[in-house]
């Protein structure tokens, strides 16, 4: 199997990527999250775009890898109501890429030091990025396995009828039956899509598909580059020989001759092995972790991040929260838009950790006004998949005393089915 | 592998099979009665936002001509006659409170139209520093210093009554000014009321969509924003209920100097009301929001939520008294307005969450909230 398939992957992602500096400009201009002055956040920016590119090249390979693996990974911790489970996914894929020998084929690299250039390699470089990509899919088909997606049809009952000014299509979408039919399309595509890019005969059509959901859904929903990175990312699926005609042709139009080879590719070591297999032990494993939570996942969200868990609710809420000032027991009313932007105030008004740490946010900025142990309660209402808005959590606790960790967090409240 | 195809072929087989059987059914037995957003927007437009900067428009041309009139005749009978213009203008404004997109947006350095005409509490320092030095800009950043509650200012003296007001006009400055005030409101109503009138109309109709950008969003987004500044800056930051106050800010009212600031409350919560109903200001009900739950998944649950607690703000409202300045009953009965205060807060989630979830709207505003 050609190397060079991951390099293609890399490209074809990069590609999207030098687009997305536009919508990391949201990244800045909080005043409450420690972010680097604005000229370091747009270097850290500019730094992705020209790592990204040397990456894509073959240049400084693995330092180049590396450097954009640690960059990418701190615009998205900054501020975790940014948490996109695409960026997570870019996020392992760079990960992983670090690893290969990606720079041995076609690269500037192998150019430079002959030594490295090579025309095979050892099969598991594609097969962990397949492996990654499977997880995805079938996990994200496994989430939408349930009571209100497959019979209830929501949140698409929700969704699609706002669509209904999309040429041509936006009629269907205020069809009743619409939401069940993309439903259960979704359900099985997501869970089975990969076993039909595995075979060589569904593999055209299969493809087919890719292209046409994703681009459908990006149509729909305001997901970001999530369709072009999944449509790019599943080639790595396609033969071989798809690979090599398509680099034969990119090289002839680049001009690259590939250097005379005198080196077999290595094989990979054995601690690598083990390191990938930990790595997707817990990459399968960690998913699961809701189980783990006695209460509703789509309620708490105990356990939601991280386990490839898309589109799957609508969920909207309204938090407020009061400051009290022990000493003379007069409660104030906090107005969030004085210290969130409206994006963080909707993600932070669902999530319980979110609001904690909100709460432990307040708790600090009114201290430094001159509050002494100031309690914080905050009242949220909650609406889940447009059932009657309830409450989230115990709106007499106080917030400030209360940490968060692992554990299950006991001042959410439960929901109720009415 | 074969077997485990034969599965997914069959039920792939299955799924479209009875998709095709279902689609085949007649239309009209599964798809859900239409909802046309062009008609809830036509609604708005022709019978709420139309009107409402129509009469806006009038109402501050008549109090041009009286705030002219008292400068070139300066008079406690055409004081008089200026302060009740001045309160049926303002009065009018609530009615376009919550319109703050399209033409009343903001544009440039221009913010929207509310900012530019209507902050509260207005600097008198400012204003009188302007008046006595005689240079001012009238859009610079000191909105303080301008628009309707500059004017209520100028016009109003809690303390000192009429006769102080008439005796500091004598001042030629003092004229000038608040004619320039007058003059810049006058224009600035006159562009957004012309827009909607001429070419904007239309394309708020035909921007049909749900997205940001859309008339939908937009109308919605400032509506939220418009019940959100009346709770909160109306009444939450004078009555003290704000986080970070250690007690009551009476000052703060909108409409301090005039005492009207009750009655703005009033009008502009039936303004509110009206949008969500779709109701003309005469009460003709037609398209609105209401109309839109409806016919959404979720919608009559929210509906009979919102309806209720409409109504308990409504009785909440009735209770507070107009006969005395809302500065003055928050300092001796502030229960009343407390109450109120709850049930507008107990509202909130209706209207923001909840509404935006079901209808499937973005809340887009924030950044402009906290200066």
């Amino acid at each position: 199997m050609v190397l060079s398939t991951i390099r293609f992957m890399a490209l074809g992602w990069v590609g999207d990527h030098f687009i997305k500096p536009t919508f990391h400009f949201h990244y800045f201009g909080f005043e409450w999250v420690s972010v680097l002055p604005p000229f370091w956040m747009y270097a850290i920016h500019v730094m992705i775009i020209i790592t990204a590119f040397f990456v894509v090249i073959g240049l400084y390979f693995r330092a180049s890898a590396i450097l954009l693996f640690l960059l990418f990974t701190y615009t998205e911790l900054i501020d975790v109501t940014y948490y996109l489970n695409h960026y997570y996914f870019i996020t392992l894929v760079l990960f992983l890429l670090i690893f290969t020998p990606a720079h041995r084929h076609f690269s500037v690299d192998a150019k430079r030091n002959p030594v490295l250039a090579t025309d095979h390699t050892p099969r598991l470089w594609l097969f962990i990025f397949q492996l990654l990509l499977a997880i995805v899919y079938t996990y994200a088909g496994f989430a939408k396995i349930n009571y209100a997606w497959l019979i209830e049809a929501l949140p698409l009952k929700i969704w699609l009828p706002a669509n209904d000014t999309l040429p041509l299509m936006g009629k269907i979408f205020t069809w009743e039956i619409t939401p069940y039919v993309f439903s259960w399309f979704g359900m099985l595509y997501d869970c089975t899509i990969v076993w039909w890019l595995m075979n060589s005969r569904t593999r055209p059509w299969a493809y087919a598909t890719v292209i046409v959901f994703h681009i459908l859904t990006g149509l729909l929903f305001n997901i970001g580059v999530f369709p072009w990175v999944m449509i790019v990312a599943t080639l790595i699926f396609f033969s071989e020989q798809w690979h090599i005609t398509l680099l034969t042709k990119l090289k002839r139009w680049l001009r690259y001759t590939d250097p005379v080879i005198v080196n077999a590719p290595n094989r990979v070591s054995r601690p690598v092995l083990h390191f990938f297999a930990i790595f997707f032990v817990f990459q399968l494993l960690f998913p699961w972790r809701y189980i783990l939570y006695p209460s509703n996942l789509y309620w708490s969200e105990e356990g939601y991040r991280f386990s490839w868990r898309v589109m799957l609710m609508e969920k909207a809420g309204t938090a407020t929260f009061y400051v009290k000032d022990p000493s003379t027991n007069k409660e104030g009313m906090v107005v969030n838009s004085e210290f969130l932007n409206s994006h963080q105030e909707k993600q932070m008004a669902t999530q319980p950790d979110m609001i904690l740490q909100f709460a432990h946010y307040l708790q600090s900025y009114y201290e430094n006004q001159g509050i002494k142990n100031p309690s914080i309660r905050a009242e949220v209402y909650v609406t889940l998949n447009a059932q009657p808005s309830q409450l989230l959590i115990d709106p007499n606790i106080n917030l400030a005393v209360i940490k968060d960790n692992w554990k299950t967090k006991t001042w959410i409240l439960p929901i109720s089915n009415e | 592998m074969s077997r485990l195809k034969a599965f997914f072929l069959s039920l792939i087989l299955i799924i479209s099979s009875s998709t095709i059987w279902l689609t085949s059914c007649s239309e009209s037995e599964i798809s859900k009665p239409d909802f046309d957003r062009t008609t809830m927007l036509q609604n708005m437009a022709d019978n709420l936002i139309k009107p409402a900067y129509s009469d806006l428009m009038n109402s501050v041309l008549a109090l041009q001509t009286a705030t002219t009139n008292f400068t070139e005749n300066t008079t406690s009978t055409t004081l008089k006659e200026a302060q009740l213009a001045w309160e049926a203008s303002y009065l009018d404004f609530q009615y376009t409170n919550a319109y703050n997109f399209g033409p009343a947006g903001p544009e440039g350095l221009q913010k929207a139209f509310i900012e530019e005409v209507a902050i509260f509490p207005v600097n008198a320092d400012k204003i009188e520093n302007a008046i006595s030095t005689g240079t001012y800009s009238l859009t610079d950043a000191n909105r303080d210093t301008r628009g309707f509650l500059a004017v209520e200012y100028l016009l109003f003296n809690v303390n000192e009554g009429s006769s102080s007001v008439v005796a500091k006009f004598e001042s030629a400055s003092r004229k000038k000014y608040l004619n320039d005030l007058m003059e810049n409101l006058r224009s600035r109503t006159e562009a957004i009321s012309t827009a909607w009138n001429t070419g904007f109309s239309a394309t708020f109709i035909a921007n049909n969509g749900t997205n940001v950008g859309s008339s939908t969003s937009a109308l919605y987004n400032e509506f939220l924003k418009s019940f959100e500044a009346l709770k909160n800056f109306k009444l939450g930051l004078p009555l003290g209920k704000i986080s970070g106050q250690t007690h009551t800010e009476p000052t703060k009212v909108e409409a301090y100097y005039s005492g009207k600031s009750i009655e703005m409350l009033k009008a502009h919560m039936q303004a509110l009301e009206n949008i969500w109903y779709g109701r003309s200001k005469s009460g003709i009900d037609g398209i609105g929001f209401e109309e839109y739950l409806q016919n959404v998944t979720g919608g009559e649950a929210l509906i009979s939520a919102t309806k209720m607690q409409l109504e308990n703000i409504s009785l909440a409202m009735d209770a507070v008294s107009t006969d005395s300045p809302l500065s003055v009953q928050i300092q001796n009965a502030p229960n009343t307005l407390d109450a109120l205060f709850t049930e507008l807060q107990k509202n909130t989630r209706y209207f923001k969450s909840d509404m935006s979830s079901l209808l499937g709207i973005a809340i887009t505003f924030s950044d402009a909230d906290g200066d």
